[in-house]
């Protein structure tokens, strides 16, 4: 057991110096922040002046090992927008984020388990189709798309549920259904040919010739069976929400990581690109980490 | 039929809660489309910032919604000294309080004036570079001494900001930043970054008839556009700013509602390198057939659905706004006929750089309209889409890297409101000088023109001002030198007709919540 967690580790530790790296070359080739940084009519021993307190006009190989050792102490250095601690930053926007990804989760798990239970059960037949339209059109409709037909529909048509914000936890019903709907249609798939090979399994039909009710054996005897796929992609799933939520909080005014990470993009605020980016892999990397360990503790036959 | 019931309780519930929020209103929640970054007028670097700073800060001087200069905090001022060293002579409101209830001094504006030309905390030293020294003669008294005359100082409303010495001594950089204090008509409650700015009226405000009447003022964060229409149809809030193009006419009809359209501070042109002599737009008539060739009002009215105003060389309201001076007329004939004599009677090819960004509504659609405008004539364009970034660091003379574009460029360039076009035409006008400051982003090389604009940047009379912007205009416009204008954009905003709210031009771009009250 310890020689599987510390080759995890190790993996984890791989790529997340890979990503680090990745980020750092990216950002820097996606152009100058200090023009966007002053004003139009600033003259350039201005923009010479910020570059170099900024620190870059040193050489890039430079730059990235100022980074990669003061972002081992957890230094990212101060957003040139915000003019406050990247990381300080980041942290503050994380748990919206963490709370919306979670909200989203739960949302799209309670809607894929019984659509993929009872698409196996009814196979063939209109509960079956119906299941499978659902899951399909959460994977077919922009995100961003159901969140707008969501907001004209029950903030501005019905007024039952607020448009934007995160003020409570009314807050975070549609925002979360606009996201957790895209996994549904994956997740219910594995759901239900998991359930269809154990329902045709031999101790199912046992079952069955001994007369155990039918509710037992779908959710008791085949179910959790047919759950240990969905545990493998969950972790991936989970991470991609925490990384795939911009659009989501965008449209819904969600004061989310996403959010504050596209945005530092877009006005080249570095500092608080790497720490965001930095921050959003190493939970990736670290839930993926945690299924796969969880996994072999299930199965004792899989190994890392 | 329990899971029923169930839903039927939190929807309730739900509708409850907003039926319980609507009826609190000692609070006025404003929805903006954009963030500042900072709440510190010395630490800011963009327009945004001003929407919120705005709130809670003030200046010496600055324009009432009718568009005129009014002395603000500064109670009188003028121009002495000689014209090559000239002096700004202030006399400062008594009376007033900053939110911690200390009185205005002339010390706080020096504060200011030390710390927006310290280039570890500015990002605008090149505005007070002309500033000898700061001299303080009394309390409410104090004298600002040039090296040189510095017209752009005076447009930029006397650029000082009130803030406070010794709270900011006490409390220290984290401190204000934190707890950021001013003169202003609304005092910080409390940030949360993507989020919202919540502030209250400040009770001890100087300004009595000019002042909120509102406890409480909640600015909300909501950056997209059908997101924050729907918050204001569905009544979450009571004012929107930045209506989308495409919603404005149906905000307008709706009942209960009252808009305001105005001028937002930005200018929009086409421009071209009529500064290389091998380039074609160095012609007199290819520049001018470019200004013929785009029917610039079928486009506002098709692409910015009407939501754009033109202009020639100096919007409406701006200083030095000549009424005279009419845009070249759309003459596809005309434009074809210019190109023949100009020695293109078959047009020729080039590079043409459309700008994507959201600064502005509907820009890369207007360009790619424009750019369909010059094909008909025969400027046939090789379109090239360049994000802001890209643009505004390829626009840029005199440094290192890519080449500068060398083909049309669609361009803007922002100022406050009214609007001075000193400062654009210096950086877009004038030719490019190393190292001067002059013409960052020109590409246009007149000498005459140089003479004049550098002339106005020397001129600090707001009179003269006026007599010399319009005969650079005129200049400017026959010559077609700097770009062609094209138009300026508008902002729409929008709030419940319960609400009585008068926009202020600055500073903010008219978000400046000076007078706003519930009606009774």
């Amino acid at each position: 057991m310890k020689a599987i967690f510390a080759k995890g580790l190790l993996n984890a530790a791989i790529s997340i110096l890979g990503a680090s790296l990745i980020i750092f070359v990216i950002s820097r080739l996606s152009g100058d922040p200090v023009s966007l940084m002053l004003p139009m009519e600033a003259p350039q021993s201005a923009i010479d002046a910020l570059k170099q307190e900024l620190g870059l006009d040193r050489p890039l190989w430079e730059q990235y090992f100022i980074f990669l050792w003061k972002a081992l102490q957890g230094d990212f250095g101060q957003s040139y927008r915000w003019q406050m601690p990247a990381l300080a930053l980041v942290f503050e926007r994380l748990p919206a984020t963490i709370y919306l990804a979670t909200a989203a989760f739960a949302f799209s798990l309670v809607l894929a388990i019984p659509l993929g239970v009872l698409s196996a059960v009814y196979r063939g037949s209109w509960i079956d189709q119906i299941g499978r339209i659902i899951a399909m059109l959460g994977q077919a409709v922009p995100s961003f798309w159901v969140g707008l037909i969501l907001i004209l529909v029950f903030a501005v048509g019905l007024q039952w549920l607020p448009a934007f914000g995160a003020d409570g936890v009314q807050h975070v019903i549609l925002p979360a259904i606009a996201l957790g709907w895209y996994p549904v249609a994956a997740q219910t798939r594995i759901i239900r040919s998991g359930m269809l090979e154990v329902l045709d399994s031999d101790y199912i039909r046992m079952g069955r010739s001994v007369g155990t009710p039918e509710r037992l054996l779908v959710w008791k005897y085949a179910f959790r069976n047919a759950l240990l796929p969905l545990v493998t992609i969950m972790g991936v799933y989970f991470a991609s929400m925490l990384s795939g939520a911009f659009v989501v909080e965008t449209v819904f005014a969600w004061p989310g990581l996403g959010r504050t990470v596209v945005e530092a993009v877009f006005s080249r605020d570095y500092p608080v690109v790497q720490a965001g980016v930095l921050v959003t892999s190493i939970l990736f990397v670290l839930s993926n980490f945690l299924v796969d360990l969880s996994y072999s503790i299930i199965d004792p036959r899989i190994r890392l | 039929m329990f899971a029923g019931r169930l839903v039927a309780t939190v929807l309730g519930l739900l509708a409850l809660n907003s039926a319980v929020a609507a009826q609190t209103k000692d609070t006025l929640v404003a929805a903006l489309a954009a963030e500042g970054t900072v709440l510190d007028p010395a630490r800011y670097s963009a327009g945004v910032d001003q929407y919120f700073i705005g709130q809670m800060f003030e200046q010496l001087v600055r324009f009432d919604p009718d568009l005129k200069p009014v002395n603000w905090l500064a109670e009188s001022w003028k121009i002495e000294g000689t014209s090559d060293k000239p002096i700004i002579d202030v006399q400062i409101r008594k009376g007033v309080k900053f939110h911690n209830g200390d009185p205005l001094t002339s010390a706080d504006f020096e504060f200011s004036y030390e710390r927006l030309k310290d280039p570890k905390i500015s990002r605008w030293t090149h505005l007070q570079a002309n500033v000898e020294k700061f001299e303080i003669i009394d309390d409410h008294h104090f004298k600002l001494h040039f090296k040189a005359p510095d017209g752009d100082y005076i447009v930029g409303s006397l650029q000082l900001w009130a803030m406070p010495k010794k709270y900011y001594e006490k409390a220290g950089e984290d401190g204000f930043a934190k707890a950021p204090i001013g003169t202003g008509p609304w005092k910080f409650v409390s940030r949360s970054i993507k989020e919202d700015l919540k502030l209250e009226a400040f009770e001890d405000y100087w300004n009595k008839d000019a002042r909120p009447k509102i406890k409480n003022l909640v600015l909300k964060i909501i950056p997209e556009d059908l997101t924050r229409v729907a918050a204001f149809k569905s009544g979450a809030v009571d004012w929107v700013d930045a209506v989308p193009l495409s919603a404005v006419e149906e905000i307008k009809k709706m009942p209960g509602v009252k808009t305001f359209t105005a001028m937002a501070p930005n200018n929009m042109y086409i421009d071209f390198p009529a500064y290389k002599s091998d380039s074609p737009f160095s012609k007199l008539k290819v520049r001018q057939a470019v200004a013929h060739a785009v029917d610039v009002d079928a486009i506002i009215k098709n692409v910015l659905f009407g939501q754009g105003e033109r202009y020639t060389q100096v919007g409406r309201g701006s200083t030095g706004y000549d009424p005279t001076l009419k845009p070249y007329a759309y003459d596809m004939r005309k434009a074809k006929q210019l190109l023949t004599e100009a020695g293109y009677p078959n047009g020729f090819e080039t590079p043409c750089y459309n700008l994507i960004t959201p600064r502005e509504p509907n820009v890369k659609e207007m360009g790619e309209a424009v750019f369909a405008y010059l094909g008909t004539v025969g400027i046939r364009c090789k379109v090239q889409g360049l994000e802001y970034s890209a643009w505004i660091n390829l626009g840029r003379r005199g440094r290192s890297g890519p080449p500068e574009m060398d083909g049309v460029l669609m361009w803007m360039w922002g100022h406050g409101l009214p609007g001075d076009p000193a400062t654009s035409w210096g950086g877009m006008l004038h030719s490019f000088v190393q190292g001067k400051g002059f013409g960052s982003y020109s590409y246009t090389n007149d000498e005459k023109a140089d003479s004049m604009v550098e002339e106005l940047k020397g001129t600090m009379d707001p009179e003269k001002r006026v007599g010399l912007i319009q005969k650079i205009a005129r200049y400017k416009h026959e010559n077609v030198l700097g770009g062609v204008p094209t138009y300026r954009p508008v902002v729409t905003l929008a709030w419940r007709d319960s609400i009585d709210f008068r926009a202020w031009p600055s500073p903010g771009s008219w978000r400046a919540f000076q007078e706003v009250s519930f009606k009774k």
